[in-house]
């Protein structure tokens, strides 16, 4: 690589110089006129010929330029370079060492218990941070061990402590019997289809339920009596009619690429996220390389996309539509809804920039939901049920 | 630039170029700076000399081979 030194040639017959230069083939770059100087970059090996031919001229040396001017600065600020690095890995080190784990909870059982498995799994004081999925497996393998003592537990990294939160399992003497269910209306609507795979239905194709009301019993009876109890299954599709209050803004933002980027790096901890360079990009959208990650800290080169935002109105038409097809969507997020049967505009008003509307939607929905019951509480209740009360369903 | 230059001379092997931007002359493989000035400027190339009028020419960069005129050219002419 070429050694380029910054000069400065005092003299107000540029031309001269520039002429006298040329004729001793030197190489010069970035020639910048000065009303009584001229500052050019030549080669360092140069500067010699520079200084016999141009004799009468006062040459100074201004700087060195490129990867020797980075190499003079290094140079000159080395302490300085030094101490940030080793002041930036005590802070990388420090900021990644546990020096305390808390067990919240008050039982002495639990927090011993817990204290040991996080001590086998190498959460103890004095010990490197983990990454988030490692405490996530960490989590489910200490749930997975202790499942009949531990309900919930949970890490918490507070800077250099970790506190444990924890949740005791707590058994209780009855046992829900999960063989037994009914299917249950989990909406109010009009049935559409029903499908049995096990009970006996209790509704028919357009009847109206209420929500609550048994669709599929579980219990298989004969002349009022019980004769089995099976866990009831199947699927019972219903009309359901929902009545969505909307407001929509009319005014919306449209980014648009402008074909210019720029590289950038940064630095994310588990607080927060550092850019190294300064952007130059006023409105961007930034698209995340990751390189590499060391005790939780993760370094990536950012591509930032120059965009420019205009800014938009729907007219009320255009606004109506994507509100309409934003609840469309938000509709098909529930799995449960198979279609929607109609929709009608009840109501339309603009407010503030904003389309508020009341839309009417009837849709067909799985609305059948398990139930489970205990056979001992139905034997209990029988009697009850057959003066008028419930049948026994938790 | 000197990479792509050299490149194009290889492949096509030509004797010089002249390349014209605003208010920018780029010249490859001049033979000699024969006077300059702020509104003239004379290039001897292999088969002609190039003499570049303007008004506030001044020279960016130069080596053996080319030169970078920055100003406001005028008037260019070929002298055979």
């Amino acid at each position: 690589m070429k050694h380029y030194l910054k000069i400065r040639i005092n003299t107000k017959r540029k031309t001269d110089a520039l002429l006298k230069l040329n004729k001793v083939k030197v190489d010069i770059k970035n020639i910048i006129y000065m009303s009584d100087s001229l500052i050019l970059e030549i080669e360092k090996e140069d500067l010699k010929k520079v200084k016999k031919y141009l004799a009468s001229f006062k040459i100074e040396i201004l700087d060195e330029t490129g990867l020797y001017k980075a190499k003079k600065e290094i140079k000159k600020n080395s302490l300085f370079i030094i101490s940030l690095i080793f002041g930036l890995l005590t802070f990388l080190l420090l900021s990644n060492v546990i020096i305390k784990v808390n067990v919240i909870h008050n039982s002495k059982e639990i927090r011993d218990l817990l204290t040991d498995a996080l001590k086998e799994r190498g959460v103890t004081s004095l010990t490197f941070k983990k990454s988030y999925d490692e405490y996530e497996q960490i989590i489910e393998e200490i749930k997975a061990e202790y499942k009949d003592k531990i309900e919930w537990l949970e890490i918490d990294v507070d800077g250099m402590i970790i506190n444990i939160r924890v949740e005791e399992r707590i058994i209780n003497d009855y046992d829900t019997n999960y063989n037994t269910c009914h299917i249950i209306a989990s909406k109010s609507g009009t049935i559409t289809s029903i499908r049995v795979e096990k009970g006996i239905a209790e509704v028919t194709h357009n009847a109206y339920v209420n929500t609550g009301d048994i669709l599929i019993n579980g219990m298989i009876k004969l002349n009022d009596e019980v004769k089995n109890n099976v866990c009831a299954a199947g699927e019972v599709y219903a009309e359901v009619w929902y009545q969505v209050n909307t407001s929509f803004p009319l005014n919306y933002e449209e980014q648009e690429l402008t074909g210019k980027w720029r590289f950038n790096f940064t630095v994310t901890t588990n607080i927060k996220e550092y850019t190294i360079l300064k952007s130059r990009v006023k409105e961007k959208i930034i698209k995340k390389i990751p390189l590499f990650k060391v005790f939780g800290i993760e370094f990536a080169i950012t591509k930032e996309y120059e965009v420019i935002t205009t800014n938009k109105k729907y007219t009320e038409e255009e606004a109506l539509i994507k509100a309409t097809e934003l609840i469309h969507e938000k509709l098909q997020m529930n799995n449960q809804i198979e279609e929607i049967i109609t929709e009608k505009v009840l109501k339309k008003s603009i407010n503030n920039d904003n389309l508020d509307m009341d839309i009417f939607i009837a849709v067909n929905e799985q609305i059948g939901k398990r139930e489970y019951y205990t056979i001992e509480m139905e034997s209990d209740t029988n009697d009850e049920s057959n003066n008028g009360g419930n049948n026994g369903v938790n | 630039m000197r990479i792509v230059k050299n490149l194009q001379n290889f492949l096509l092997d030509q004797d010089y170029y002249i390349d014209i931007f605003k208010n920018c002359l780029h010249v490859y493989y001049y033979l000699d700076l024969v006077s300059l000035s702020s509104t003239l400027i004379e290039l001897k190339l292999k088969e002609f000399n190039l003499i570049i009028e303007g008004e506030n020419l001044t020279i960016s960069a130069m080596d053996n081979h080319e030169i970078l005129i920055n100003g406001l050219i005028n008037n260019m002419r070929f002298n055979r």
